[in-house]
């Protein structure tokens, strides 16, 4: 069952609605006040994304400063309606050029009220991609039928996009110089025990690609993951090549792909969209190559002391190297003083997060550097609790390099035209939630 | 200020006031925070300046509502600091952070102290204040021998009097046991004198204060305050500063009103007299006007004036002129005046001579009960139910009902009770009543409670009079098309139990009555259906000569609902079908509904526990409670013309007040002292007077007789009339009197008198107006008795008499009993005793009195019996043996076996002997399983008489056990071996009494179904 959303609403942070669509009558106009009442106002905001008030279900997401509220009566796919949410919010970003927030809703209430209208219908999703879309709803002036001056544009067929075998893409297009980039992106979660034993560890990654093809070309993509090589060895009735092979789990595609061809002969074939898109989604939690190790000491003498002693160590290639690592090192609340000696990089006291921030901006593998800080805290009257000692934190991005040990095999491109085609391919590994226990 | 030079502070406030949301304002505060931290860590330390403008910093964030756990060190030492500023930054932090269990306030003292008896006024202004705002045990220890100096000192401004008084007040309050109050009374006196108004405003506060912990010793300061009063309401030497808008410093007004009323009376004339000049000048002078302050101030004023006028206990004209006052209140159209005067209508009629003048407005009330303010209405509601009497209640009654169909919902069920209340207790004739509450029904049967038409139907049962008529009206409101369930039930019942004293009359036989009523069947739910069932019982079974037609359709009814689901409506319809069958005995078990026994309105009971939420309304409970008539029905007294006053109508009070009364006289007390109402819901003691008791009889028809009616003694023990007098006839001498008087003793006369029998003081009789307690003491043969007569209740108790009916053997002296006790009072009255002979006769009082018109006669055994006049004496065993062997076969010494004995072991035989001054002495006997005891007698004819006792027991069956009684006196072995017996052997628990008539017993069984039936 779709997602048969009553409404959908957008929220400030303090609850006043920014904007709304009824799709149906069956929910009150005010039943956005009992959201706003029993669980905007209460401790509850945040901890579940679904709740239940008077025989509505509010399906909530917060996005930068706005909330994305759906609300339905009768028993939806919830899945389904966060997707949605998810993917409008890509569409507005991608009309407004980047940011959705408060201010981005209240400068183009017009244009939301119009894709709200396209990309849901009596509460069930519509098409919601943004090459479509913005065929049509443009933020242009209307033109006068009776102008004289010719449409320097086709005038789009709204039917043949919408029904046609190719939806996502236009026919006719043509590019001088025919480019394929392919990008793999992953980032890293983690959560490491102060003894350095893996806790829990995953690894989520996307393709991304960005296609400027003339043309309907038709694209394959080998990667050296589990069920592709097994197939294709077992095809070729010969061994499969030595090296890793990588089990992915998990894994989504755009709707470009050819699923029938996905089960019976395990490849990923396809016909990209123009321009960007997101061709897959996978997840890994076996096998993880951890980019950083991170040894930390921290100990409290006495009341008014501490000491942290932090060593780093990448596992990388010698030759790659990390950029924009910070890692952020928790102290007590009520730190006064704090003194730093760091081997590389730079590290100081944020009160407002109560953490000490070191930052190295180019961090080469295969290498340790260490902070050690001395830290004064001033006394309190209140009651000496024992500090929480929260985990490290951790941000960085990695170039070519994939935790995941990810590799592009072959993309192969095929057009009648028979054209000749550029690939370039790139990885990056990026720090999710990436934490050490201290 | 002193923060135009702080930049920084400036800077910071202002950043967070930029703050989009509550995320940024965090994170620069959080910063702001972690900045402070290291300026306060600085090793080099800070400057008086820095420090200031941290801690005001601090202070800044502290007020936003994060935590500050740190640097108060810095902020206690700016106390210190030399400089205005920093000097009072330091205190305002301190003030606002710490509170009165910190440490760091130990360090402030001393410099605290310094600034208070130093000369710097402004510093002894901020470290009073400081002191007033933390107020802590410390502060009170150290600071207030000085605080109290500064408050006398001649040389210090006002300004800082007004503080020191204040701040003493803020001490004094919280640790009354630090601040050492002796002598202040004079002290009180010399401030009272004081000149000017915003000291003496401050000292009013003081003043209040003390005397509402103790106003004995500040007698002296009341004629003061009385002539403050007078220079106020004089306007004599009040400062244009002070008046506001145009009143006299109303505050110091209030406050000293307020002070007044912690006296409790004014005995001294002439201050009396000036007073009441100057609260007839307030009543005077006081009058709605368009500006809303002034009319505040003056209204404040006015109200305490109100309240001490009934406070005081003002003469009548007073009173009246009072009310008139509030009854131009209420024609105001301001709803916020209107109802300031309901709600101190309300309250003034707790004094009771104003009924009759409020009564006066009654008009007007009840134009307040339109009013579009649901609150005024409210008030209006509860003054007319307060206002209610016999006089009024027919027009209050109609005008309730005719509100009650346009009132709003919130409102209904309340009003709905409280109509019904009004109509049983205030109802001129009973046919009125049960008019009211038909139509009570017909308007508003979503809001009437079960309670309600039970009560009904309690009234008609017991009223043979009233009987044609109520099924009369029933049967008119059952012609009507559509009708609430409840009225379904209503009607039903009465048609059912009286529809054949209908029947003469037209369109009223049986068949017709049994098809409009049929009718309704269908649209009722499976409550009601159990009712309609029985009505058709009932209705077959009147029907002479039987009709064929109509019993073939009231069985294919019962045959229908043979298969019910519901088991009530099951049960009912098998049985009445196989009852119906039997013809005669049909007649006996459906034979019309037996009275039900008096008792107390449940309804009101119920308006009771309603009415907790706001004080007014039990302030009108309180009266409520007072009412002399009240709901119960006697129907032998009901006059034959209908058309006498009300108060003598058979309407008799069942009272629920018993050992609340006392509560609510000092509640009442208290109410008065501080001018408010804050009286707790005391729950009725009787709660077993309920009236769903009686109708919890078991529903089972097929329960032997003798079940239903130990049944019924189970729920309702004591209350019952078969209960009663059960227990009565196995006690050797019965309290005749007591079943036939409507008015229920609390708790169990004879276990009252068993316990008297054994300890020399304690109560003897309890009921709702009077406790008879009782104190002895004995001397030989002579005996002193002290019986205590209290009135429990607020009116006197007339036609007081008591008759002792002495036996033979005693010779008793009462003192003359006064004839009226005065309400709440206690009577003693003196009683000689002296025994003459030995006898276990006992002597009984005969007590009578007479509360309003009900005339309450009781027969109490009173605790001079036979063991009363022994005086323990412990023999050793060489005195004992003597003496036994010298008292020597009948008729000096008696022995016999006794069977039947209630099993005790040895040491609790001991004991029960024991209690009577029968001392056993221990070891005595050889064998273990004997017992042997002595005692003296006293009486006129034996004089001083020994008497001994050997028990033989028998291990192995304790049920039996032989005896031998010995003394020099025959008479006195016999008695004395009877009355030892009559103690051990078990009293038989009540039998039920053997069954009078078959008949009879089936009404009885029959009436449990039919409760059963009402019950659902």
């Amino acid at each position: 069952m779709p997602v048969s959303a009553s409404a959908i609403y957008f929220l400030n942070l303090r609850g006043d609605v920014l904007i709304n669509r009824l799709y149906r009558d069956d929910v009150g106009g005010n039943m956005v006040d009992a959201f706003r009442m029993h669980i905007m106002q209460t401790k509850e905001l945040g901890t579940c994304p679904v709740r239940q008030i008077g025989g509505c279900s509010f399906f909530y997401m917060r996005i930068s400063n706005v909330y994305v509220v759906i609300v339905v009566s009768g028993n939806a796919n919830v899945a389904c309606a966060f997707k949605f949410v998810v993917e409008a919010v890509n569409l507005f970003k991608s009309y407004f050029g980047g940011a959705f927030d408060e201010d981005a809703i209240r400068n183009n209430f017009v244009l939301i009220y119009e894709l709200l209208d396209e990309i849901m219908d009596f509460g069930y999703p519509q098409n919601l991609s943004p090459e479509i879309l913005k065929l049509y709803i443009t933020q242009e002036g209307v033109r006068s039928p009776f102008s004289s001056k010719s449409a320097d544009r086709p005038v789009p067929n709204a039917t043949l996009q919408v029904t046609g075998a190719v939806g996502w893409r236009r026919e006719g297009l043509v590019y001088k110089k025919n480019e394929v980039f392919l990008d793999i992106v992953e980032s890293v979660n983690l959560l490491m025990s102060s003894k350095g034993v893996v806790l829990r560890c995953d690894v989520t990654g996307k393709v991304l690609m960005k296609c400027f093809l003339s043309g309907m070309p038709d694209l394959k993509l080998g990667l050296n993951d589990k069920i592709g090589l097994e197939k294709e060895s077992e095809l070729k009735s010969r061994p499969s090549k030595s090296g890793k092979t990588i089990e992915l789990d998990d894994v989504t595609f755009h709707q470009c792909v050819n699923l029938t061809r996905f089960n019976s002969e395990k490849t990923v074939s396809f016909v990209p969209p123009d321009g960007e898109f997101e061709l897959m989604k996978y997840r890994i939690t076996e096998g993880v190559n951890l980019p950083f190790r991170v040894l930390p000491t921290i100990k409290e003498l006495g009341r008014t002391r501490v000491e942290v002693n932090v060593k780093v160590k990448s596992v990388f290639g010698a030759k790659m190297f990390a950029l924009g690592v910070v890692i952020k090192i928790p102290v007590p609340k009520q730190t006064a003083k704090t003194s730093f000696q760091v081997t590389a990089g730079r590290a100081k006291y944020n009160a407002a997060i109560d953490c000490l921030v070191w930052k190295i901006r180019k961090f080469p593998g295969q290498t340790e550097p260490t902070m050690s800080a001395e830290i004064e805290l001033i006394s309190t009257i209140a009651e000496k609790k024992s500090w929480t000692r929260p985990p490290i934190q951790m941000e960085f991005q990695v170039p070519m390099f994939t935790a995941s040990g990810l590799r592009v095999r072959f993309l192969k491109v095929w057009e009648k035209s028979g054209y000749n085609t550029v690939e370039w391919v790139r990885y990056i590994t990026k720090a999710g939630s990436y934490e050490i226990r201290c | 200020m002193a923060l135009s030079g702080m930049r920084g502070l400036s800077v910071f406030i202002s950043d967070v006031r930029n703050c989009q949301n509550k995320e940024q304002e965090r994170v620069r505060v959080d910063k702001e925070l972690g900045n402070i931290r290291t300026r306060f860590k600085n090793d080099k330390g800070l400057t008086h300046y820095e420090k200031k403008k941290y801690v005001w910093k601090m202070l800044y964030i502290y007020m936003l509502g994060y935590d500050v756990d740190f640097g108060h060190m810095e902020a206690v030492s700016l106390i210190s600091a030399p400089k205005y500023p920093e000097k009072q930054v330091g205190y305002i932090v301190t003030s606002c952070l710490l509170n009165e269990n910190h440490d760091f306030l130990r360090l402030a003292i001393n410099t605290v102290r310094n600034d208070i008896i130093g000369r710097n006024e402004t510093f002894q202004c901020l470290a009073l204040t400081m002191v007033g705002n933390i107020g802590g045990r410390d502060f009170s220890e150290s600071l207030a021998p000085d605080v109290q100096k500064l408050l006398m000192s001649s040389s210090c401004r006002p300004l800082v009097r007004k503080k020191a008084a204040l701040c003493l007040l803020r001490l004094y309050r919280k640790n009354p046991d630090v601040v050492n109050i002796d002598g202040w009374s004079d002290r009180m006196v010399q401030l009272l004198d004081e000149r000017d108004l915003g000291v003496l405003t401050s000292v009013m506060s003081l003043l209040v204060a003390l005397v509402s912990n103790n106003h004995d010793t500040y007698w002296s300061c009341l004629p003061k305050c009385v002539k403050i009063l007078e220079r106020l309401s004089r306007n004599h030497d009040v400062p244009q500063e002070y008046t506001y808008y145009g009143i006299p410093s109303p505050w110091l007004q209030v406050k000293t009103m307020r002070a007044l009323q912690y006296f409790p009376a004014i005995e001294d004339p002439n201050i009396r007299r000036s007073l009441f000049e100057v609260l007839q000048r307030i009543l005077m002078g006081t009058d709605v006007v368009k500006n809303v302050n002034k009319n505040n101030a003056s209204h404040a004023v006015l109200f305490e004036a109100l309240a001490l006028v009934m406070h005081l206990d003002a003469e009548k004209e007073m009173m009246s002129q009072c009310v008139a006052l509030l009854g131009k209140f209420i024609s105001v159209r301001e709803p916020n005046i209107r109802y300031l005067g309901l709600e101190n209508m309300t309250r003034m009629l707790m004094v009771a001579d104003v009924h009759d003048i409020i009564k006066r407005h009654q008009a007007q009330i009840i134009t307040s009960l339109k009013d579009p303010d649901i609150s005024i209405r409210r008030r209006a509601l509860d003054l007319l139910y307060g206002l209610c009497d016999v006089t009024n209640a027919k027009d209050i009654v109609e005008e309730l009902l005719q509100y009650l169909s346009s009132a709003d919902f919130a409102m209904r069920e309340e009003l709905a009770l409280k109509a019904a209340i009004l109509a049983e207790k205030f109802a001129p004739d009973l046919s009125w009543y049960v008019d009211v509450i038909l139509q009570l029904i017909d308007k508003a049967g979503d809001f009437v409670s079960d309670d309600i038409w039970f009560r009904v139907v309690q009234f008609v049962t017991n009223n043979e009079d009233l009987q044609p008529y109520a099924a009369a009206k029933a049967k008119e409101y059952v012609d009507k098309p559509a009708l609430h369930e409840t009225m379904v039930k209503v009607s039903a019942y009465l048609l059912g139990e009286y529809s054949h004293l209908l029947a003469r009359r037209p369109g009223c036989s049986p068949k017709e009555i049994f098809s409009i009523i049929h009718e309704k069947l269908p649209t009722v739910s499976a409550a009601t259906v159990p009712i309609l069932l029985s009505t058709y019982a009932k209705i077959l079974m009147h029907t002479q000569p039987p009709d064929p037609e109509l019993q073939d359709r009231i069985w294919a009814i019962f045959n229908k609902y043979e298969s019910c689901i519901d088991a009530e409506i099951q049960q009912r319809a098998v049985e009445y079908f196989a009852l119906s069958r039997k013809g005669a005995v049909l007649m006996d078990i459906l034979a019309e509904m037996p009275k039900f026994p008096e008792r107390q309105s449940a309804l009101l009971k119920k308006a009771e526990d309603t009415e907790i939420d706001t004080a007014e309304q039990s302030a009108i409970k309180l009266r409520t409670q007072q009412q002399t008539s009240n709901a119960l029905v006697v129907t032998d007294q009901r006059p034959a013309n209908g058309s006498l006053p009300v108060g003598q109508l058979s309407l008799v009070k069942m009272p629920s007040i018993s050992s609340t009364a006392g509560a609510n006289a000092i509640d009442q007390g208290l109410a008065h002292a501080d001018g408010t109402l804050s009286i707790v819901d005391p729950q009725p003691a009787t709660s077993s007077a309920d009236l769903l008791g009686d109708l919890l009889g078991p529903p089972a028809i097929e329960d032997p007789p003798g079940a239903a009616v130990s049944a019924q003694q189970n729920v309702v023990p004591g209350l019952d009339l078969e209960g009663a007098s059960n227990a009565a006839d196995a006690l050797a001498l019965a309290l005749v009197g007591v079943q036939s008087n409507s008015v229920q003793p609390i708790g169990n006369i004879a276990e009252k008198f068993q316990a008297l029998c054994l300890k020399d003081s304690g109560v003897l009789y309890e009921d709702p107006y009077i406790q008879i307690g009782i104190k002895a003491d004995w001397r030989t043969q002579h005996g002193r008795l002290v019986l205590f007569l209290g009135n429990k209740v607020t009116s006197p108790l007339d036609s007081v008499q008591a008759l002792i009916l002495p036996p033979t053997h005693l010779k008793m002296e009462l003192s003359l009993v006064p004839e009226t006790i005065p309400p709440r009072a206690q009577v003693q009255c003196p009683l000689e005793v002296v025994n003459l002979r030995p006898s276990r006769d006992v002597a009984v009082l005969d007590f009578s009195y007479k509360f309003g018109t009900t005339v309450v006669n009781v027969k109490l055994r009173l605790p001079a019996v036979f063991s009363k006049f022994f005086q323990p004496i412990s023999l050793a065993a060489e005195e004992f043996f003597p003496q036994w062997r010298s008292l020597s076969g009948p008729p000096l010494k008696l022995q016999e076996v006794v069977r039947g004995v209630k099993p005790l072991s040895l040491p609790e035989m001991a004991n029960l002997f024991n209690s009577f001054h029968l001392i056993v002495a221990p070891g005595l006997d050889p064998n273990p399983n004997n017992l042997a005891a002595s005692t003296t007698f006293y009486s006129e004819s034996t004089r001083a008489m020994l008497c001994l006792i050997r028990v033989e027991t028998d291990p192995s069956d304790r049920t039996q056990l032989r005896m031998t009684v010995a003394s020099g006196d025959p008479t006195l072995t016999f008695e004395l071996k009877e009355f030892i017996k009559e103690q051990l052997i078990s009293i038989p628990t009540p039998t039920p009494v053997p069954a009078p008539a078959h008949q009879h017993q089936n009404q009885q069984h029959h009436r449990h179904s039919l409760q059963g039936q009402l019950q659902v």
